[in-house]
C-alpha cells in the first residue's frame, strides 16, 4: 500500500470532521484452503461492490471497488477497512496487504486509533508503526499467540474439517 | 516526584467485570493509565468458522448479557441486507420496541450500578427493583429476562398482541411516573452532585477527538445518535437526542436518566403509530447462502455498534466484527482518567458505562 | 454544601421503613412464570416419529436421534432453551416448560456415570425385534439429573 497517499486520506477525513468508526481486519484466505470455502468463493474479495447495500441515507462501503486484489500465493493476505462515520454517512478506506507488510498508524490524526492497532497487531500479527499508545502487547490474552495469522486460521479449519461440531 | 504503579482491577469493588488499569501516579494524581482487556476474550468472532449463519444469531447475542437483544438485532439486520430480505414492516416495529426497552433496562442497570459505585446502595435497590419490571415485560413477551432469542434473520420468532401492547404502555408509563422520584435524587441529591458534578470534564471538543460515542458524546454536548440516520423505523418517530453540555460525571448521569423517559415516550409512539395489524406476518423464510458484506450501525444503550460481516457463499461467514460501544469508550476514559485524583477514578470509569464483555467479545 | 436540609431521599427512605418488603421470601414464596416463558426443554416419547430434524437444527448440538435405534437424547447442560426444535418439529413431540432448569450438580459423580443433565429414551421397534436391554413395556426413559 501507498503510506503517503493513504494518510493523505486520513488527513483529509480528520479535517472534514469524520470521526474513526472501527478499523477492521479480515484473514483473507485462498479458497481452496478454506475447509469450508465453495469454489470459487474468493473472486468476490474486494474486487466487486458489496453486494449487501447499506441502510438509506448511509454510504455503502463503495471503496471496496477501488481496491485491486492481491495475488494469492505468498504468507497471505490480509484485507484492512478504516471506516470513518460523520452524521448519516459511513465511509471506508480499503487495503490489501501482504502478511509481514507494516502498516501506517492513524493515530496522529485520530486519537483513538491506537486501541484498534493495538488489537489488529495482537489478534492479527500486522505490525503497525507509530501507534499512539502502544500497549507492548497486552492488550489481550489470548491462548493462541496470533489468534487470526492465516496459520492459526488454517490450523483450526482443519481441525474443524477433521471434528466437525455437527454430526451430519 | 517519585511515581507509583496502582494496578486497578481485575477485581475492584466498582468494577462488575474485569478490566484493568495500571494507573501510574504521581502522589494522589493519576498521569497515565494503561488498560489491559482480554480477561474474558472468549473469540465469539472465531466462531464463525462453526457456527453456522443462521445459527450465528445465537452467538452474537452472547456477547453480552444487556445489550443482548440489540446484537441479536444488529446480526439479523445486516445479514437481512446481505442477503436482501425484506422484513415485515410489524417485526421491524416489534424490534424498536423491544430495543428501546432494552435500553431503559440497561439505563436502569447502569444507573444503579453507578449508585452503588459512588456508595448510594439505597438508591441501587431502588433502580434495579424498577428494571425488574422492564425484565418482567421481557419474560412475557419474549419468553427470556436477559437472553431473548427472538431475532432471526427474516424477522421475530414472537408476536405481542395489540391489547398487550397497549398495557405494555400503560406499565411502562406508569414506571415511569414513579421513576420520577428516583430521576429526581439523581438530579438534585447534594450528595450526589457534591460527589460527580466537575469530575471528569469531556469537553466537546476532546469528546470529538478521542472518538466518544453514546451518551458519552451526548453528555459534552454533541448531537450524535445512530437514532438520527432514522434506521429501523426511527424516522416514523418524533426523535432528539437527550444533550447536556456540562461533560462530567453528572452530565453523563443525566444523559442516562432521562433517556429513560424518552425510551418510555418512543415507545408509546410507536405503539400509536404502529399499524394496528395483529396477526400480520412477522418474519419470511430466507433461503439460501449469504454473499457480500455489510457495515451495519446501531445505537445500543451505551452508544453506537458497528457490525462488520463478510459472506462468501457458505454457510460459514468469512467475517464478523462487533465494535462495541465501550471499546470507541476507552480512549475517552482513559484521557479523562490522566489527571484526575485517584479517589475519582471508580467514579470516571463507571459514568463511561463500560461493557468489557462487549469489548473483548 | 448548599442546604442540609436537602434530602430528596429521605421521603423515599421512610416510606420504605414502614411499608412491606418488595422482595419475596424465596423460596419459600416462589415467583410464577409468564406463559411462554423458555425454561426447560420436555420429550414425548409417544408421539416422535425420530425424523431427526430437531437434532439436526439444535444450534449447540444438545439433541441426539437415531432412527435406527428409536432412540432420543438430550443434553439439558447444553441446551439453550433457544425454541428452535419446538419450531420445527411437526407432531409436536418437543415442548418447553416454563419452570428452570434443574440444577445439576457434578459432585459425587463416578467416571462412567450419566453426564449430569442427561436425558436419554428409547422405543420398542414396532417391528418386533428384540428390545433394547432393560426396557419395559414400550419404551424407558433414563434420566440422570
Amino acid at each position: 500500500m501507498d503510506g503517503t497517499a493513504f494518510l493523505a486520506r486520513v488527513e483529509q477525513y480528520h479535517r472534514d470532521g469524520w470521526r474513526l468508526a472501527l478499523i477492521n481486519v479480515t484473514t483473507v484466505l485462498p479458497a481452496a484452503s478454506a475447509a469450508h470455502g465453495a469454489p470459487g468463493a474468493h473472486g468476490a474479495h474486494g474486487a466487486e461492490a458489496p453486494a449487501g447495500e447499506a441502510p438509506a441515507g448511509e454510504a455503502p462501503a463503495g471503496e471496496a471497488a477501488a481496491v485491486a486484489a492481491l495475488p494469492m500465493g505468498g504468507p497471505g493476505v490480509f484485507e484492512i477497512a478504516w471506516g470513518f462515520a460523520r452524521d448519516r454517512e459511513f465511509e471506508t478506506i480499503r487495503e490489501q496487504i501482504e502478511a509481514g507488510t507494516t502498516v501506517p498508524s492513524i493515530s496522529e490524526f485520530f486519537g483513538a486509533a491506537f486501541l484498534y492497532e493495538n488489537e489488529i497487531r495482537e489478534l492479527f500479527g500486522i505490525n503497525v508503526t507509530g501507534i499512539g499508545v502502544d500497549l507492548k502487547g497486552q492488550l489481550y490474552k489470548t491462548s493462541t499467540r496470533v489468534p487470526f495469522s492465516h496459520a492459526a486460521v488454517k490450523a483450526r479449519l482443519a481441525a474443524l474439517a477433521a471434528a466437525p461440531v455437527k454430526p451430519s | 516526584m517519585k511515581r507509583t504503579t496502582i494496578p486497578f482491577g481485575p477485581q475492584h469493588p466498582v468494577l462488575p467485570e474485569p478490566l484493568v488499569l495500571d494507573l501510574i501516579l504521581e502522589d494522589e494524581k493519576v498521569i497515565d493509565a494503561i488498560p489491559t482487556i482480554g480477561y474474558i476474550h472468549r473469540g465469539l468472532e472465531a466462531l464463525v468458522e462453526s457456527v453456522e449463519y443462521t445459527e450465528f444469531g445465537y452467538v452474537v447475542e452472547r456477547i453480552c448479557g444487556i445489550c443482548s437483544f440489540m446484537h441479536g438485532m444488529g446480526y439479523a439486520v445486516a445479514m437481512e441486507e446481505i442477503m436482501a430480505v425484506e422484513v415485515p414492516e410489524r417485526a421491524r416495529w416489534l424490534r424498536l420496541i423491544w430495543a428501546e426497552m432494552s435500553r431503559i433496562h440497561s439505563h436502569l442497570l447502569w444507573l444503579g450500578l453507578g449508585a452503588d459505585a459512588f456508595g448510594f446502595e439505597n438508591l441501587f435497590m431502588h433502580c434495579w427493583r424498577t428494571r425488574e419490571e422492564v425484565l418482567d415485560i421481557f419474560e412475557k413477551t419474549t419468553g427470556g429476562r436477559i437472553i431473548f432469542s427472538v431475532n432471526r434473520i427474516g424477522g421475530v420468532r414472537r408476536d405481542i398482541s395489540d391489547t398487550e401492547l397497549a398495557a405494555i404502555v400503560t406499565k411502562l408509563q406508569q414506571l415511569g411516573a414513579s421513576f420520577t422520584e428516583t430521576a429526581r435524587i439523581f438530579e438534585t441529591d447534594p450528595s450526589i452532585r457534591h460527589r460527580l458534578s466537575g469530575v471528569g470534564i469531556l469537553s466537546r471538543e476532546d469528546a470529538h477527538a478521542v472518538d466518544a460515542v453514546g451518551p458519552m458524546a451526548r453528555a459534552s454536548g454533541i448531537r450524535m445518535d445512530t437514532r438520527l440516520t432514522g434506521t429501523h423505523l426511527y424516522d416514523r418517530l418524533d426523535f432528539e437526542p437527550v444533550l447536556e453540555t456540562a461533560g462530567d460525571c453528572l452530565a453523563r448521569v443525566v444523559v442516562r436518566v432521562r433517556e429513560i423517559s424518552q425510551s418510555i415516550d418512543l415507545i408509546r409512539q410507536a405503539v400509536d403509530r404502529m399499524p394496528k395489524a395483529e396477526g400480520a406476518p412477522i418474519e419470511v423464510k430466507v433461503r439460501g447462502l449469504p454473499t457480500g458484506e455489510v457495515f451495519e450501525r446501531l445505537e445500543q444503550p451505551r452508544g453506537e455498534v458497528v457490525y462488520y460481516i463478510k459472506a462468501n457463499g457458505t454457510k460459514y461467514l468469512e467475517r464478523f466484527r462487533a465494535r462495541t460501544p465501550t471499546f470507541a469508550n476507552i480512549p475517552a476514559m482513559i484521557k479523562l482518567v490522566k489527571g484526575c485524583d485517584l479517589a475519582d477514578v471508580p467514579n470516571i470509569i463507571m459514568t463511561i458505562d463500560p461493557c468489557i464483555s462487549c469489548t473483548e467479545r | 454544601m448548599a442546604n442540609p436540609f436537602n434530602l430528596p431521599m429521605m421521603g423515599r427512605s421512610l416510606r420504605n421503613l414502614l411499608s412491606r418488603p418488595a422482595t419475596r421470601r424465596y423460596p419459600s414464596e416462589v415467583r410464577p412464570h409468564f406463559a411462554g416463558t423458555r425454561g426447560t426443554l420436555e420429550f414425548d416419547l409417544d408421539t416422535c416419529v425420530f425424523c431427526g430434524l430437531c437434532a439436526r437444527r439444535c444450534p449447540t448440538v444438545a439433541l441426539t436421534c437415531s432412527r435406527e435405534d428409536r432412540f432420543f437424547a438430550i443434553e439439558q447442560l447444553r441446551c439453550i432453551a433457544c425454541g428452535v426444535c419446538i419450531d420445527l418439529c411437526n407432531k409436536d413431540s418437543l415442548r418447553m416448560s416454563e419452570d428452570a432448569p434443574h440444577v445439576h450438580l457434578h459432585t459425587g459423580a463416578a467416571p462412567g456415570d450419566p453426564r449430569p443433565g442427561h436425558q436419554e429414551w428409547h422405543q420398542q421397534p414396532p417391528d418386533g425385534s428384540p428390545p433394547v436391554p432393560g426396557d419395559a413395556a414400550g419404551g424407558t426413559a433414563t434420566a440422570a439429573v
